[in-house]
């Protein structure tokens, strides 16, 4: 059993020291690029003060169209994840459709949301709705679970009662499940809105709009006294959505 | 006189257990008549009525339920089911729900699916279930949420549940189990008086030969899933109840098994 154990710890270290190696000796890392790097960034950040206060208005469009895009994908994710959620419980569906349902549910969390933006942007165009229907499909690969996971949190007594006075599924759904799992409902809702509005600051970079698309822009054209406005303007916001959600989370608390 | 509940030669085991909850049971319960089962912890009170409001499946023999055959692999239509109510021993009602919508709750069978989903009771519904809630002494908590009251409380809206479901049939599952013995008697009066008064079969289970013996017509003692006597009150004497309640012997071969 030890020497297993020893043979597995050794194994494991070499597999990691392989890798980092590899990784070395494979990328574009030599000594005096690393070495410059430093001052490159110095540079850089340097180009960037003092930030440029002159695209506030791009700012604000490009918030709002953040804030528009977080608030309709996340109503498309719940729109979705309501049906979803009912068919990947246990409690609603028979276990060949909750297996199958949730099984789909893994895949599509596994997609990362910028590649969802991507392909959007190919099929839709650019702007705002590839956004939007790229957070309401990566969202609804988590929601959905939750949700599911909620139906099936529920005490069963309440239900089998109504299942005696002669409820049928969805009048059981309605009255026995829904009274008990709403508090998590919206708990896990606010979450899910708090991930999609920090998810899509940065959707503009592959053109799916709101205020990334100024970042990539201004980055790309070598402004970069405004790109670090734009910056700042996304740091304050994704303080403001943590702080907020803080403040939401105490009152369901 | 019609019956109520026919039970023939039933037998049922749960699913993984090598000793079967009932065997062979067999009774007849005419209408009107309020009766106690009356037996130790897990002599098969709990299945035997949870069997008998179609909710456990797999068993063998033939049960008639208000006149009606019950099948053993399905549960009845959704049509018939109001007419078997319910009092759960752990009470079953919606914690974060006001009394009044728990009570309601008891309607959804008597109501179409839509309207029911709908949540919009006719002023019959709501007059039955303002009506079961004064019948209970507790229509004052009717906008109350369940989870701000008592024990004593909460089983009188479990009854009250019941009755506004107008069932012919009442099962009622160690209704008064939580409560002290003070508390236990006015349950148990409410709920065989309000059955009588409806005119419907009561059947519910003790393990409190006292109780059972105030409130029942008719005494039916189970011990290990078996029939053990099946008497009128009045006949029922303290070496039958004695007899009920004496230790399980050991089985040979059976016995206490270490979990490990």
């Amino acid at each position: 059993m030890m020497a297993f154990r020893g043979f597995g710890g050794f194994a494991t270290s070499g597999l990691i020291a392989a890798a980092i190696l590899w990784s070395f000796a494979t990328a574009d890392v030599e000594l005096s690029r690393l070495m410059s790097a430093g001052p490159r960034i110095a540079d850089f950040l340097g180009r960037m003060f003092p930030p440029d206060p002159t695209v506030m208005a791009e700012i604000k469009k490009g918030s709002a169209e953040t804030l528009r895009i977080a608030i309709l994908g996340s109503l498309g994710a719940v729109v979705l994840s309501v049906p979803f959620g009912i068919l990947a419980s246990e409690t609603m569906v028979s276990s060949a459709v909750f297996r199958s349902i949730r099984t789909l549910l893994a895949f599509i969390r596994a997609i990362p949301l910028i590649l969802v933006a991507m392909l959007m942007v190919g099929a839709v165009g650019l702007g705002p709705l590839p956004g939007i229907i790229a957070v309401a499909f990566h969202a609804t690969g988590m929601l959905a679970k939750f949700y599911a996971e909620a139906i099936d949190g529920v005490s069963r007594a309440p239900i089998a009662a109504l299942e005696s006075a002669g409820a049928g599924p969805l009048v059981r759904l309605r009255y026995a499940i829904w009274p008990q799992m709403a508090p998590v409902v919206a708990r896990d809702t606010i979450f899910r809105f708090e991930l999609n509005l920090r998810e899509s600051l940065i959707l503009g970079i592959v053109g799916a709009g709101g205020i990334g698309f100024y970042i990539q822009t201004y980055v790309r054209s070598f402004q970069y006294d405004k790109a670090a406005s734009v910056t700042i303007a996304v740091f304050v916001m994704v303080i403001a959505i943590e702080a907020i959600n803080v403040a939401l989370r105490r009152r369901f608390a | 006189m019609s019956t109520a509940i026919q039970i023939d030669d039933l037998s049922f085991a749960h699913t993984g257990a090598d000793v079967p909850a009932l065997e062979r049971v067999s009774l007849n319960i005419p209408t009107g008549e309020s009766v106690a089962l009356l037996g130790p912890s897990g002599a098969g009170k709990t299945t035997l009525l949870a069997l008998l409001d179609g909710r456990l499946f797999g068993w063998c023999g033939q049960i008639s339920i208000l006149g009606a055959p019950l099948d053993p692999d399905h549960p009845p239509m959704c049509a018939r089911r109001p007419d078997t109510g319910f009092v759960f021993q752990e009470f079953a009602l919606v914690e974060r729900s006001a009394v009044l919508r728990n009570v309601l709750n008891g309607r959804l069978g008597r109501m179409s699916p839509l309207r029911a989903l709908m949540g919009s009771p006719t002023k019959h519904d709501l007059e039955i279930a303002r009506t079961a809630l004064a019948d209970c002494g507790i229509a004052d908590l009717a906008n109350r949420r369940v989870d701000s009251l008592s024990g004593g409380q909460r089983q009188r809206v479990a009854i009250a549940r019941c009755l506004a479901q107008e069932p012919r049939l009442v099962l009622a599952d160690e209704p008064v189990s939580n409560l002290d013995p003070a508390r236990a008697g006015e349950i148990l009066a409410l709920l065989t008086g309000a059955a009588q008064a409806r005119g419907a079969t009561a059947l519910f289970a003790s393990h409190q030969p006292d109780l059972a013996r105030r409130f029942a017509q008719r005494i039916i003692g189970i011990r290990c899933g078996r029939i053990a006597f099946d008497v009128p009150t009045s006949e029922l004497n303290e070496d039958a109840t004695a007899e009920l309640y004496r230790e399980v012997e050991p089985i040979p071969g059976i016995g206490l098994r270490a979990v490990s």
